[in-house]
């Protein structure tokens, strides 16, 4: 469909280009803080698995700690014949049904009970179970690379579709260590664990959505759910996304739809007013209490995705996120025990004298450029090729 | 002493165009002036006395002055010098002396008429004081001289009583109409202004008078007449070329206390031209943005606000032709060719009832007649953009041309660029003007506009933009007699704007939006006679819109065609009104329009439940009208009422009221004005905006009618203009009216001016509060913003300081600064975050609770004339400005994103930093 905002940060580009000095500098106004603390329900009613939903509450913007979890709060879902089906509280403000398999013909809510004995009722929805994804491809261009996702329903019912994804990557830390030093022993010993090269997986915080119901067919031709600069580090050595799609009610896309304007496309000349949303949960003891968070239903399908570096061309030089890496130290023999005794140092390799071939020392890097099990895990996941 | 006195007399004397001046005694000259030039024996000279000296330094070069004056009038002594060379001089009534070579001016001033004795059919023209010489004769442009005695009427009619004296005062050299134009006797004091044709006329004692013509631009003139019944008098001014700036600007004196008028602004194109822009181009709506009680959201921006309205609230006319965009490349420019332009005209508060259809302000836009004695041009080269306007005569005096066109660069520009995603992008736009007078004979005048314009881009996204204004006006003016004369204006105005996206052949579609407007209005203006000018008339508009098509583009595209139906509505109004001047000190102006607007038919309106909103879903039928058949009326009146209290010579206070009622509204859900906004005609949901405003104001002039100062106050009600539901969807809505609800809205505010007009540093300062408030407070509880409570709307900000600013060091250099210091606008903030989707959210404050930072910027510019020689090829000229000179980072708006899952705060400004510019500007 016909994306304004995208025109109109690239009106504010050209005006850039044009010689105008237009600039975006952070903001932090004075001391914003809200009367109180609304609850956030996050999470939808899965027709097939575990329904998982999450209880917080909103923070003060300048809060630097996570939202508060909402806990010990019981909860249901149930459906529009009264079926009830529970929510047990999993720890962290997280609640999850049984593995249940849902009719989808029926309608559902959730209902939840807070330890302030407050009540919350979501609107009832109609399920929505979404068709398979038909496709996931990706191609390059000059803005970098981008994966598309295509899939159709035939019975022309979907029509709302929306995405999420999660992401994961292989990197290599900075340097290989080859060595551990043992501190107890004082022992330079071979390192057995590959703390080089690692996986980190992180899932999407952007909101894809498109509609079809301007075109003739229930198709998503080629929606890009996902652009990457073509330098992006999750490229660097092999790339997998696994996109989840959901098929939605109108009125669910439309909350997700102004979410979306309300948090992601700002920032230009033509700014969309900003709208106070608040979901579809009420609070049944007080109707004005804004209560945050669309719950929907339906059920997923996914699709996984890999792009190696090698279908990429060889002269990107991709971002590694150790490029403020100093270069490594050399440590002599004599000062192998007080530098190594520092565990955000590691041994990478041994130094030899070039006459006599001995070990006259080992180089010695920083943890964080070496060890990448601080940015991901190096356990291969199940998945990956 | 003496001359303490004199002062005094003089500036109490000439504290009014409708005063008589008086002959001040000349002042008495002393001194040894031994082997001066020109220039040094000028500059003591007007050390000595009030008199400024004018002269052409070329001509006066190596010439050597000697004299010996003890208390010599001024003009023996400069007889006296001036004798053995070859020098003229003259003195005019305004204390200007002349020295010129070969023979001396005119200054149009006459004997007989410093004895106060008009009248006499004396044969001489001599100025003020007898030059060495004879003057030169003035009547060398044909029969129109100061000098000859003009009988008006046949001789021997009743030779009492009054008559009516009506006419054109035209420029000479161009034949343009010169409008605003003081025509007036001084004894008794009877004046009138000149229209936008340069007519005028006025009723006066029959016997002989001598007629006053002053105006902006031009040379004070005057004509000796001797009335003896009705009759015609066209006046023919000399243009005022740069050296006699001073009288140019002193041209419109008094009209801030003795005219009727209150609430409006007049830019002419010297003022257009000294303000600095961004991009060193002369931009209309960027100085209306200077004027007090005029706003705009932020920098890029050509959407205003005048008083707390809204931007659809300002009827913009180009020769009366509605202009639905007048903005270019996203709003950086005003869609309009300075170079064409004549005046421009601002009404904030009493709008004359012969406006009509917008709420807030006229903004009337004329352009120039072609020069019709000879062919003539002018042009420009900036850095982003240039133009060039061509005019001349079809047939020599009866009829002329002007045609101008602009083109951008830009894309040339973007092409250069070293990112790829820019070198993607197009950005242009252009357009043309052409317009047409001709007159037919005396009485019968045609005038023929025509405007294009076109933008088109396409950023590095995969969609393309284009949009285009089409405005065209026919006027045949028709003089009935002294008294009456009428206006047939034929008006077609056209909007459209067409979005492609191609890129996935899929989706590929383009998506329209039109709407047009054809018009046709007769207006009357009959003098009765100096008590009473009324006038009359009425109109009628056919709005036709096309509210949105989508459709496929190639063969692989599965969007389905979709378009809204087609809209039409029919405007009409009839309107009279009276300006009487019931004593010499005070003035009312009685005005009263009846506008009635008819949404017609063919039409399908959805029907919902009686007594509820429009809901999504809750249409319960839906009713078809036919052909033609009435949708919806609305009618009613619109009072336009105001009075003048003269309480002294250069002090009035003004009050007024009027209401105004706006049928059709512009529809964005953005904070500002975007090319893509549509045009909703009013229907059976959407009632049309009625606005009420009433204004109280005092008005007082300072030295010499060369300050001016005033205080406006004024109050403002709007009922019924749209606002939208949150989240609210305006493209190819086939429900629109369940989207958006009708608000009110107030506007108070207080505005203080000072202009200086005059001399070396002129300019105005100017201090605004105001306020604007809107209230959604519809039936359901969930529609309503704020709580249904009064908010700020996107205009609300209260202070404003601005300075316009320019002082010129010698004929040739001149520097401008603007300075302008505005609270900031109000936004809406973030209260609280949360996370959704494993992303951090916002939760929104109440709509406009916050503001961004204050506002404020330095621009400075500096404007190099050529030489200023009448006779030259080409006149020149160089503009070198810089915008914001300080660099401040004035944001634009203030948002929070969220980036990679995080909520973080940004301040967007535009031009945050210097942005220099230079433009060449030449006429020939």
């Amino acid at each position: 469909m016909l994306r304004f905002t995208k025109y109109f940060s690239g009106a504010l580009a050209v005006a850039l280009g044009a010689g105008l000095a237009g600039c975006v500098e952070p903001y932090a106004p004075d001391v914003i803080s809200a009367p109180n603390r609304y609850l956030v329900v996050d999470g939808y009613i899965n027709l097939q698995g575990v329904s998982t939903i999450r209880l917080s509450r909103t923070k003060n913007l300048n809060e630097p700690v996570p939202p508060p979890a909402e806990t010990r709060a019981t909860g249901y879902i149930q459906d529009d014949a009264g079926a009830r089906y529970p929510l047990y509280e999993v720890g962290g403000g997280t609640y999850a049904s049984a593995f249940l398999t849902l009719s989808p013909a029926r309608q559902y809510q959730l209902h939840l009970h807070t330890a302030a004995g407050r009540d919350y009722d979501s609107d009832p929805v109609a399920a929505k179970p979404a068709p398979p994804i038909d496709n996931l491809t990706w191609d390059r261009d000059y803005a970098g690379v981008h994966v598309y996702v295509s899939a159709h329903d035939a019975t022309n019912a979907t029509r709302y579709y929306r995405w999420t994804y999660a992401e994961t990557w292989e990197f290599r830390s900075a340097y290989p260590s080859a060595y551990v030093y043992n501190r107890t022993t004082g022992v330079m010993e071979p390192r057995t664990e590959n703390i080089n090269l690692c996986w980190v997986s992180a899932n999407s915080t952007a909101i894809p959505l498109s509609k079809t119901t301007a075109l003739s067919q229930d198709v998503v031709a080629n929606f890009p759910v996902i652009s990457l600069p073509e330098n992006s580090v999750k490229l660097s050595i092999g790339y997998s996304v696994l996109v989840q799609q959901y098929a939605q009610t109108p009125e669910e896309y439309a909350y997700w739809e102004k979410l979306k304007k309300n948090t992601e496309e700002i920032g230009t000349l033509f700014d969309p007013l900003p709208t106070q949303l608040t979901g579809n949960v009420h609070c049944l003891q007080d109707a004005a209490e804004p209560v945050l968070g669309y719950v929907g239903a339906g059920a997923v399908t996914e699709r996984r995705l890999f792009i190696d570096n090698h279908s990429l061309p060889s002269s990107i030089r991709f971002q590694t996120g150790y490029e403020t890496c100093a270069p490594p130290d050399k440590v002599l023999l004599s000062d192998v025990r007080s530098y190594f005794t520092n565990p955000t140092s590691l041994p990478l390799y041994a130094l030899y004298d070039p006459g006599s071939g001995a070990v006259i020392g080992y180089a010695g890097g920083s943890a964080g450029c070496t060890d990448c099990r601080l940015r991901g895990t190096n356990v291969k996941p199940s998945f990956w090729p | 002493m003496k001359h303490f006195y004199a002062l005094i007399l003089l500036v109490l004397l000439g504290a009014s165009s409708f005063r008589s001046y008086g002959q001040a005694p000349e002042p008495l000259v002393s001194g040894n002036f031994q082997g001066l030039s020109v220039e040094a024996f000028a500059r003591r000279l007007e050390a000595q006395t009030p008199y400024r000296f004018f002269f052409d330094s070329v001509a006066v070069r190596g010439v050597l002055l000697t004299v010996q004056a003890q208390g010599q009038p001024l003009a023996s002594v400069l007889q006296q010098a001036l004798a053995p060379t070859a020098l003229r001089f003259a003195i005019d009534e305004e204390h200007n002396v002349f020295i010129t070579a070969g023979t001396a001016v005119s200054t149009a001033l006459l004997e007989s008429y410093f004895r106060g004795a008009p009248g006499a059919a004396a044969a001489g023209n001599a100025p003020a004081a007898g030059p060495v010489g004879p003057a030169a004769p003035a009547a060398a442009r044909g029969t129109d001289s100061p000098a000859r005695l003009y009988e008006i009427g046949a001789a021997g009619a009743a030779g009492t009583g009054r008559a009516t004296l009506a006419g054109h005062v035209r420029e000479a050299k161009s034949g343009e109409p010169v409008l605003g134009a003081a025509v007036y006797i001084e004894s008794p004091a009877i004046g009138a202004s000149t229209d936008q044709f340069g007519y005028y006329a006025l009723t006066l004692p029959v016997g002989p008078h001598v007629l006053n013509i002053r105006g902006i631009g031009i040379k004070n003139t005057q004509r000796r007449i001797v009335l003896h019944a009705d009759g015609q008098l066209d006046v023919e001014v000399a243009e005022d070329i740069t050296a006699l700036k001073e009288v140019l600007i002193e041209a419109e004196k008094d009209k801030n206390v003795a005219g009727m008028q209150m609430g409006l602004e007049r830019l002419d194109l010297k003022t257009l031209r000294q303000v600095p822009t961004a991009f060193g181009e002369t931009d209309v709506l960027r100085v209306v943005m200077l004027l007090p009680g005029v706003k705009t959201i932020g920098e890029g921006s050509t959407g205003i606000s005048v008083r707390g309205g809204a931007t659809d609230q300002n009827l913009i006319l180009f020769n009366d032709a509605t202009i639905y965009n007048p903005s270019h490349l996203f709003g950086f420019f005003s869609a309009f060719n300075s170079d064409l332009l004549k005046s421009v005209e601002l009404y904030k508060s009493a709008i004359p009832a012969r406006y009509g259809g917008r709420i807030s302000s006229v903004l009337d836009i004329a352009t120039r007649d072609g020069n019709n004695k000879q062919f003539a041009g002018t042009g420009g080269i900036g850095l982003l953009t240039s133009h060039l306007t061509l005019e001349g005569p079809l047939a020599k005096g009866k009829s002329s041309f002007l045609v101008g066109g602009r083109t951008s660069y830009s894309d040339w520009l973007l092409h250069t660029l070293p990112s790829q995603a820019l070198r993607q992008s197009a950005a242009s736009f252009y357009d043309l003007s052409a317009h047409i007078t001709h007159e037919f004979n005396e009485h019968n005048t045609v005038y023929a506009t025509g405007y294009l314009s076109h933008d088109r881009f396409k950023l590095a996204t995969d969609t393309a933009y284009a949009y285009d204004n089409r405005a065209a006006s026919l006027k045949w003016k028709h003089i009935f007699g002294n008294k009456l004369y009428g206006v047939l204006t034929g008006t077609g105005s056209e909007y459209q704007y067409r979005i492609t996206n191609d890129k996935n052949p899929v989706n590929a579609s383009a998506l329209t939006f039109g709407i047009g407007q054809v018009g046709l209005q007769a207006d009357f203006s009959y003098f009765h006679n100096a008590t009473h000018t009324v006038e009359f008339g009425g109109s009628t508009l056919r709005y036709r819109t096309a509210p949105g098509t989508l459709a496929p583009l190639g063969s692989a595209s599965l969007v389905v065609p979709d378009a809204l139906p087609r809209e039409q509505a029919q405007e009409s109004a009839l309107y009279a009104s009276d300006q009487i001047n019931l004593t010499p000190r005070l003035a009312v102006y009685l005005g009263l329009r009846y506008s009635l607007y008819q949404a017609l038919g063919p039409r399908d309106v959805a029907q919902y439940a009686p007594g509820e909103p429009p809901s999504p879903g809750g249409a319960r039928d839906t009713l078809h009208y036919g052909a033609g058949a009435a949708v919806a009326t609305y009618h009613g009146p619109e009072y336009r009422v105001s009075v003048r209290y003269a309480l002294a010579d250069n002090a009035s206070v003004k009050a007024s009221y009027n209401r105004t009622r706006q049928y059709i509204s512009q529809l964005s859900n953005t904070a500002t004005v975007s090319p893509t906004d549509i045009w909703k005609l009013s229907d059976a949901y959407i009632r049309p905006q009625v606005g009420d405003q009433v204004a109280l104001g005092y008005y007082h002039n300072f030295k010499h009618n060369t300050i001016e100062t005033s205080v406006e106050t004024y109050y403002k009600a709007v009922h019924d203009f749209v606002d939208y539901k949150s989240g609210a969807s305006l493209l190819l809505n086939h429900h629109l009216e369940t989207d958006l609800v009708n608000a009110e809205g107030k506007a108070y505010g207080v505005e203080l001016s000072i202009k200086k007009i005059t001399g070396k540093i002129n300019g105005w300062l100017s201090y605004t509060y105001a306020r604007s408030l809107v209230r959604v407070n519809p039936g359901t509880p969930a529609d309503r913003i704020n709580g249904g409570e009064y908010y700020p709307s996107n205009f609300d900000k209260p202070h404003d300081v601005t300075l316009v600013g320019n002082y010129r060091f010698s004929k040739r250099f001149s520097t401008s600064l603007n300075f302008n210091y505005s609270t900031g606008r109000p936004i809406t903030l973030p209260l609280a975050t949360y996370v959704i989707g494993g992303a951090e959210r916002v939760y929104y404050s109440d709509r406009n609770a916050y503001r961004v930072p204050d506002f404020y910027r330095v621009d400075l510019g500096l404007n190099i004339e050529g030489g200023h020689k009448v006779k030259r090829l080409a006149r020149s000229s160089w503009t070198v400005s810089v915008y914001n000179l300080t660099g401040r980072k004035n944001p634009y708006s203030v948002y929070f994103k969220s980036v990679d899952g995080k909520i973080s705060g940004y301040q967007l400004s535009l031009f945050g930093q210097p942005i220099p510019s230079v433009t060449y500007n030449f006429k020939f």
